[in-house]
């Protein structure tokens, strides 16, 4: 019989309560996970497929520490869309752009992608690029602690564009409803900053994000805890 | 998909309405929630226990460990008068609320 009390505490490690609170907290729910073992092995249920459904009561260790801690000490800190996404978001804002201000002063010129040698498609900074997977990466990581959903890991992982896309979109309203910028901006240099801050960037971002959303969606699979 | 302050009610309700029947420790619970709703409403462990201790902490409930005949320590919830007080005027809002959607889908189907 696989030990209970063992996976509860691993499980739980980190929950942030007294060292009294925490044993009680973890005894309740290991005697919660053997009576349920106990009961599908009486139903006639497999060893191994009684052990899956067990555990499959507590597929989200993270989110089950996160809302035992904020139900114990009676209060929440933080909204949880703030921690799961706005603040990884912002966070991962905030190094892209530094990364980006370090780039454009000390690093190589922009590089023109261009269809033919001719036609320019987008300015694009390559090694700041090449660093987006890692802030993408982190967003997700960030949010998914914080107990984000896969939905808002993406987000958090791409939040570095979206400023871009809504001051990209701005453009035509303000071209339709006023004069705050010049007039010649022309559909091709929209398309350019299109493709150079946002469609490029993003899909460096969602390349750092992907495989950590991939990697904790397979731990979260009941069997990849080992007893 | 059923937003949280629904689920949150919807469970608190449940709770509360098993525990009107006595007493009763966690898996228990859950349980004779999942029988008695056949099955539509299935606990995990982080639905059930941040749940119950938040009602522990609102005066609705009362747990303590007791040991069973077999000799196994149980953390065993009651409701409290409080918990009580809150019963019903939570049924009559649920009522209320699943009386009006049924109206809803009526007339919307008619």
């Amino acid at each position: 019989m696989p030990d209970w009390r063992e996976i509860v505490s691993k499980g739980l490690s980190g929950l942030k309560l007294g060292a009294a609170e925490k044993e009680e907290v973890r005894a309740e729910l290991a005697e919660h996970l053997e009576e349920t073992y106990e009961a599908l092995l009486r139903e006639g249920m497999s060893e191994s497929a009684a052990i899956r459904r067990t555990l499959s009561l507590a597929e989200d260790w993270n989110d089950l520490r996160r809302k035992i801690h904020w139900a114990r000490k009676g209060k929440e800190t933080m909204t949880d869309r703030m921690k799961q996404l706005w603040l990884p978001g912002i966070l991962a804002f905030a190094l892209s752009t530094g990364m980006l201000v370090l780039i454009q002063t000390y690093g190589p010129k922009l590089w023109v992608a261009s269809w033919r040698g001719v036609l320019p498609l987008g300015k694009l900074y390559i090694p700041w690029l090449l660093l987006l997977p890692f802030v993408g990466a982190m967003g997700a990581y960030l949010s998914h602690r914080a107990g984000g959903s896969r939905r808002l890991m993406l987000s958090s992982a791409v939040f570095p564009v979206l400023p871009f896309l809504a001051s990209i979109l701005l453009v035509p309203v303000n071209l339709m409803f006023g004069d705050f910028i010049g007039q010649n901006v022309g559909l091709m240099s929209l398309v350019m900053a299109l493709l150079g801050w946002v469609l490029v960037p993003g899909a460096a971002l969602l390349a750092g994000a992907l495989p950590v959303l991939f990697f904790f969606s397979r731990q979260k699979d009941p069997q990849q805890i080992a007893f | 998909m059923i937003g949280t302050g629904i689920k949150r009610g919807t469970a608190e309700l449940a709770i509360l309405s098993v525990l009107e029947e006595g007493p009763l420790h966690g898996y228990e619970m859950a349980r004779r929630i999942e029988e008695q709703t056949k099955g539509a409403l299935r606990f995990t462990l982080a639905a059930l226990y941040p749940m119950l201790y938040r009602m522990e902490q609102r005066g609705w409930i009362r747990g303590a460990w007791e040991t069973s005949q077999s000799g196994r320590r149980k953390r065993c919830y009651r409701l409290t008068p409080a918990g009580k007080k809150k019963l019903s005027p939570l049924r009559k809002e649920w009522a209320e609320l699943f009386g009006a959607l049924k109206r809803l889908t009526k007339v919307a189907h008619a």
